[in-house]
């Protein structure tokens, strides 16, 4: 009740200042003139600058089909000396055999629990060499991922690992962030999840003395496995 | 002569006699700036860029009373709490009465100019609670007991043998300088107050009204840890960081971002819509939203409304001559560099901050490379003119060249005067974006030369200040 009375004086105060009557219920404008320029890319350009934009920050692309993830996480779990993982539950990493090929590298692992039993999992979660994720969007202009989190989606996983691997499919990668902010903001009528993360690149600083430095609160490593249709759009994997 | 007039020769002096600062800020300055140009140059229409960012904040302040309504009903909505705090005082307490009723006794915070503002830390460790800041550079200045001396580069005031020192007494044992081990140490030491932090309290770069988000933005994932790990999260915002609607950040992220540090987005974008849903693997169970007036709504419906519209990139910072020498301390308040210079007489009176719209060339650099066109240097000159209206004296009496005798003494500042002007030029020299601009050269000579009194530049002002010692 005082909360609510505390909200009227404070917007009263403001559209006194504005020296007009109070508003409510003001509709946004809609700004017409696009700022981009309406080029049509298709599915390898906007690749082709995703992975320019990650590669320049440090991170690595792989381009596979799923006949050879395999191979290709084996390489990540041993490039990054992982002896130790947490993931997403979910179904995509489920369909690619995610937990059997960890077994097979004796890598131990734990998945993104239930509320219920989340207390336990944040100790063996701040101790993995490695989170896995997948991801709901990837943004060419940028080199960012999108992770709508929630559920055994768990926000942990990019973050407290050193080391973090994204799973992204070739046909969530979109032009550039407007298409992020218009999805968020037609899932937003019915209610967003509680966390929602644009990762771009590794955790960095420039606090000390301006010297760039990974990884001083997130991952400090981090590697994209783009998941691709035909083979014949994939390459193997190569160095950065 | 006032005492705070003395304070301020006597930070000016500080800030120039600065050894470390005068080699550092120029370093940070000309680092962010070149990357702040090549970014914008990269969009191509940065000019079309910056116009919708100044429409989209315009339009945010001038209907501000109704996104924030629909902001608190949507934060209700998901859950979270909402307080209208008018003052630092409200906010202080609402904190407070959240702590309390926590029993918590150990907070983290991720960077938050706004917090500094309402002395929260101060208030916070006299309830005998642990605060921790997170960020990286918050963490040096808070060892070091100081304050931020840059918006977005809190600490290049410090070397990497300051910061070793300051981190070698906190490990009890010696730490070399190197970047990456000063960086592991932070990170092992942070983690550990990360995981058992009671509280976790955040700035907030923009909230969203039609989602009832809050979106944080940061390179290191502290802001990351500090909405994920705590229990209770608490965001404290300016009234005036507001967004209509997602749609709006498309423009408004990377026009920060860009303009910032010249990253096309930052590492880190989070989105927090309230508190962890019943079926979550992790995240705070509760979300307490502060929005804090604290003197903006006395700007509304003034001439110095623009200022409102700041989205704290901090580019004004990098491109101003009179920070390059002086530094961020100078300047007295939380916020330094042309917007500080603006802000901070409208937020905390004349009185106290009068010389602070004299700290500037009025060379225009800071209006051409603002994200959100606010007119920096015009307001300067309003502050100037309000000011002689309001009966503050100018600085050309003698009371205030007495003061600066303070600093007349100090061999820095007359190179410091003649510097100012080729400074400036610099400045503009390697601006591609700027060139592309209303002529800032023309812009300057303007200024200069205009008879109107109050309309002085920092170096007329100063010649005048050589004559009345003479």
């Amino acid at each position: 009740m005082t909360e609510t009375h505390g909200q009227q004086a404070f917007l009263d105060r403001i559209a006194r200042k504005l020296g007009r009557p109070r508003k409510s219920g003001v509709t946004p404008p809609v700004w017409n003139s696009p700022l981009r320029p309406d080029t049509e890319r298709d599915v390898e350009d906007l690749i082709r600058q995703f992975t320019a934009n990650l590669e320049a920050l440090n991170t690595k692309v792989v381009q596979v089909t799923k006949s050879d993830f395999p191979a290709a996480l084996s390489e990540v779990i041993e490039r990054f000396a992982v002896k130790s993982a947490i993931y997403w539950h979910d179904p995509e990493l489920v369909q690619l055999g995610l937990v059997q090929l960890l077994n097979n590298c004796q890598v131990q692992h734990a998945m993104c629990p239930h509320a219920e039993e989340g207390e336990g999992f944040r100790s063996v979660a701040a101790a993995a060499d490695l989170g896995i994720t997948t991801a709901d969007l990837g943004v060419a202009e940028t080199g960012t991922v999108v992770l709508f989190n929630g559920g055994q989606r768990g926000r942990v996983a990019s973050l407290l690992p050193p080391h973090y691997l994204i799973v992204l499919h070739e046909t969530r990668i979109v032009p550039s962030l407007a298409e992020v902010m218009t999805q968020i903001g037609r899932r937003a009528a019915e209610g967003l999840p509680a966390c929602i993360n644009l990762i771009t690149g590794p955790s960095r600083t420039g606090d000390i003395e301006g010297d760039l430095a990974f990884g001083v609160h997130g991952p400090g490593q981090v590697q994209v496995i783009l998941l691709r249709e035909n083979p014949r759009n994939s390459q193997a994997a190569s160095p950065v | 002569m006032s005492g705070q007039r003395a304070e301020f020769a006597e930070r000016v002096a500080a800030g120039l006699g600065n050894g470390q600062m005068r080699i550092s800020v120029p370093l940070t300055q000309d680092r962010l700036r070149s990357g702040r140009n090549r970014a914008a140059a990269e969009l191509g229409n940065v000019e079309e860029w910056r116009d919708r960012a100044s429409a989209i904040r315009m339009h945010t302040l001038e209907n501000l009373d109704s996104y924030l309504e629909q902001l608190a009903d949507n934060v209700r909505k998901n859950g979270g709490h909402i307080h209208f705090a008018p003052d630092g005082q409200s906010a202080l307490a609402y904190v407070e009465q959240v702590i309390r009723e926590k029993e918590a006794k150990s907070v983290v915070k991720s960077k938050s100019m706004v917090t500094e503002e309402i002395h929260l830390n101060n208030h916070l460790q006299k309830l005998g609670v642990e605060v921790v800041e997170s960020d990286l550079g918050e963490y040096i200045i808070q060892l070091a007991g100081e304050t931020p001396s840059h918006l977005i580069a809190p600490a290049i005031h410090k070397t990497r043998g300051d910061v070793a020192a300051l981190f070698s007494k906190v490990a009890n044992r010696h730490l070399s300088d190197r970047t990456e081990e000063l960086c592991a140490f932070a990170r092992d030491q942070l983690r550990r107050k990360f995981l058992s932090a009671d509280v976790g309290i955040s700035g907030c770069n923009f909230a969203v009204a039609e989602s009832g988000s809050i979106v944080l933005v940061s390179n290191e994932g502290n802001a990351r840890l500090t909405t994920t790990l705590p229990k209770v999260h608490i965001a404290i915002m300016g009234m005036e960081r507001i967004v209509p609607a997602w749609n709006d950040l498309d423009v408004l992220l990377p026009m920060l971002t860009r303009s910032a540090t010249g990253q096309k987005l930052s590492v880190y974008v989070t989105a927090i819509t309230g508190p962890r849903r019943a079926e979550d693997a992790d995240g705070p169970e509760e979300f307490h939203l502060i929005v804090l007036d604290n003197g903006r709504s006395d700007i509304l419906g003034t001439a110095y409304q623009e200022v409102l519209k700041c989205i704290r990139c901090g580019a004004c910072l990098n491109v101003c001559p009179v920070y390059r020498h002086i530094g961020g301390h100078a300047y007295g308040g939380v916020y330094s560099g042309p917007i500080g210079a603006v802000l901070t007489p409208l937020l905390e009176g004349y009185e106290e901050w009068k010389e602070l719209p004299y700290a500037s060339s009025l060379c225009g650099a800071c209006t051409e490379v603002c994200p959100v066109k606010i007119p920096l240097h015009d307001l300067l000159i309003e502050h100037r003119k309000d000011e002689v209206e309001k009966g503050y004296a100018p600085f050309a009496e003698s009371a205030a060249f007495r003061m600066f005798g303070y600093v007349t003494s100090h061999p820095s500042l007359y190179s410091f005067a003649v510097k100012l002007a080729h400074t400036g030029f610099g400045l503009f020299a390697d601006g591609n974006v700027i060139n592309n601009g209303p002529g800032p050269l023309a812009g300057w000579t303007a200024v200069r030369d205009l008879p109107r009194p109050a309309r002085q530049s920092f170096r007329a002002w100063w010649q005048e200040r050589e004559e009345g010692k003479a």
